[in-house]
């Protein structure tokens, strides 16, 4: 065990908890859209930062070192579009998001959908299809801290593993979305600086960028090929769009992500939001998969390529600055796995369990609902961890791919395309969902050279348009959201009218919170 | 460029050029977005 290494960890911990309570304490607020959305007041360097490091998860640091250490230049096919990924989705439906979830009085990325494409369905099929993937996609940060944690206390998986759950846990069973937000900026900049160092001190043991491509060069030339090593996706174009497509457009359907364009302070946030991702992705999407690249030259007998990232730091850097980069790891596995719990939670106790379950259930049932659910999470998540850990790479994009077939047409539909109607809508998710799983279990990739998400993303956006326009009489879309969407294309303050749907659409938090303080009166 | 084939030189400096002119078209389009005020 490396105690400089721990050290630096354990002040990473104390620092991001203490991060964590201030933010709580700034945000306190006794209302929901307090906790889900930290009143709708984030800035646009926090909204950008936040939507990053929710988004750059353990992939980063295992999945995508793994992926260059193992197919060499093709791998940056991911960077390509995950670099644009950020300003793409605030771009698109940032602002518009915004603005309509506010007119329809919408708290979760679910709740948005249903007010958006009015039916009890579309609420149901969203919110298992979400708490089911995100559960998913948790599982992948649980096994990369799992291994991260073994790497700097030398314990054993099966310790290191409950170890690394219980602290992401916890932690994210302290606070709610302020808290997350502002932990997410702390730790996007120590993964930046993290990430950074490693790639400084690769490049200066190689002898420089050039001399380390020559040097690979000599090793495989098709290292440095774009069609990976040994030519491996030689002419898939279909496989190549679908990795330029997961973390670009496909990123605009993460339920977990586009929650953060509703938490921004006013709609035009998310144009400076937007330039801040950008100058963030420019620095840090890159460099875990050149670290990665880089590793073949300088640890050529990796056994597990998942720690290519871990081990060229602990071989290259002096304890102290591994010490840092070992809090970069977790603090993107954290930033990642507290936003997807918090989300699995918030979904299942309010649209799946208040919803359908127990219309009546109070905040505080519906609270240990979702806390029931974290912790349920946390052990299927530890069993599947150590049983049979799948790669961190597969579950990420294979969670990411099916997030964004089913639910990326859906949500910039909801903002740009006025036919986009309910049965269109359920069509569209249904779609993508199983298209995207069918073509990953079949294992249609590999013969048809299409990747899931390519097929999934044209099938949901097929569906949506094919079967909004076959439905459009029987199923139109309601003229109070034909109103609340032109209000949103429109750029300027929301009329008193529109801000009374959204009074209307919080009345049952209202009648809640009511009842609560009149009940705390009584006492 | 670098030791790279030139496909590869696009792949790893063409993408992050192309979406730093479309952050900035971005930009330039919505300047009067900022005119929105707060509308809390």
């Amino acid at each position: 065990m490396n105690t400089t290494v721990l050290a630096f960890l354990v002040l990473y911990y104390v620092v991001v908890l203490g991060i964590g309570l201030w933010a709580m304490r700034r945000g306190a607020t006794d209302d929901l859209e307090g906790y889900f959305l930290g009143g709708r007041e984030v800035g646009p360097l926090v909204t950008a930062l936040t939507l990053q490091s929710t988004s750059m998860s353990g992939y980063m640091f295992l999945g995508a070192g793994s992926l260059a250490y193992t197919t060499g230049y093709w791998s940056l096919w991911f960077a390509a579009g995950d670099i644009g990924g950020g300003v793409l989705n605030l771009s698109i439906i940032g602002r518009r998001m915004r603005k309509l979830s506010q007119i329809m009085g919408s708290l979760t990325s679910i709740e948005y959908l249903e007010a958006r494409y009015p039916s009890p369905v579309t609420r149901l099929i969203a919110a298992s299809l979400t708490v089911f993937l995100l559960a998913f996609y948790v599982l992948a940060q649980f096994i990369a801290g799992g291994k991260g944690m073994a790497l700097v206390t030398g314990l054993e998986y099966e310790w290191a593993l409950l170890i690394a759950l219980a602290i992401i846990t916890i932690y994210t069973l302290l606070g709610g979305y302020l808290a997350v937000a502002y932990t997410d900026l702390f730790q996007s900049l120590i993964m930046l600086v993290g990430v950074l160092w490693v790639l400084g001190a690769a490049l200066v043991h190689v002898g420089g960028f050039t001399a380390a491509n020559q040097t690979l060069a000599e090793i495989d030339p098709t290292i440095l090929s774009i069609w990976g090593t040994g030519l491996g996706f030689e002419g898939q174009w279909g496989v190549v769009a679908g990795a330029v497509l997961v973390f670009s457009a496909g990123y605009m359907g993460w339920p977990h992500v586009v929650t953060r364009h509703m938490a921004m302070k006013r709609p035009a946030t998310a144009r400076l939001a937007g330039a801040y991702a950008t100058a963030w992705n420019l620095l840090f999407v890159s460099a875990p998969y050149l670290v990665g690249i880089l590793a073949i030259l300088i640890l050529p007998n990796l056994d597990d390529p998942e720690l290519a990232i871990f081990e060229v730091a602990q071989t290259l850097l002096p304890s102290a600055v591994t010490g840092i980069v070992m809090a970069a790891i977790m603090a993107a596995i954290m930033s990642t796995a507290d936003s997807l719990l918090l989300q699995t939670g918030s979904i299942a106790s309010r649209d799946l369990y208040e919803r359908f379950i127990n219309p009546r259930a109070s905040e505080q049932q519906m609270l240990w609902v979702s806390r029931a659910l974290v912790l349920a999470i946390g052990v299927i998540g530890y069993l599947v961890a150590l049983i049979e850990p799948p790669a961190v790479a597969f579950v990420v994009i294979f969670a990411t791919s099916v997030l964004g077939s089913a639910f990326a047409p859906a949500f910039v539909c909801a903002v740009w395309w006025k036919k986009a109607n309910t049965p269109g809508a359920i069509a569209s998710m249904v779609t993508g969902a199983v298209t995207s799983v069918l073509w990953e279990l079949a294992g249609l990739a590999a013969t048809t050279t299409l990747a899931p998400v390519t097929v999934g993303l044209t099938a949901s956006t097929v569906a949506i348009v094919v079967v909004s326009l076959a439905t459009r009489r029987s199923s139109p879309v309601p003229t109070y959201v034909l109103a609340a969407m032109e209000e949103t294309a429109r750029v300027g303050p929301i009329p008193e009218r529109l801000i009374a749907m959204s009074d209307f659409a919080l009345e049952p938090e209202a009648t809640e919170i009511e009842s609560l303080l009149r009940g705390e009166e009584e006492q | 460029m670098f030791g790279l084939p030139l496909s590869t030189s696009l792949l790893v400096l063409g993408f992050p050029l192309f979406w730093i002119l479309y952050t900035i078209g971005f930009l330039l389009l919505t300047r009067n977005w900022d005119n929105e005020g707060d509308e809390r």
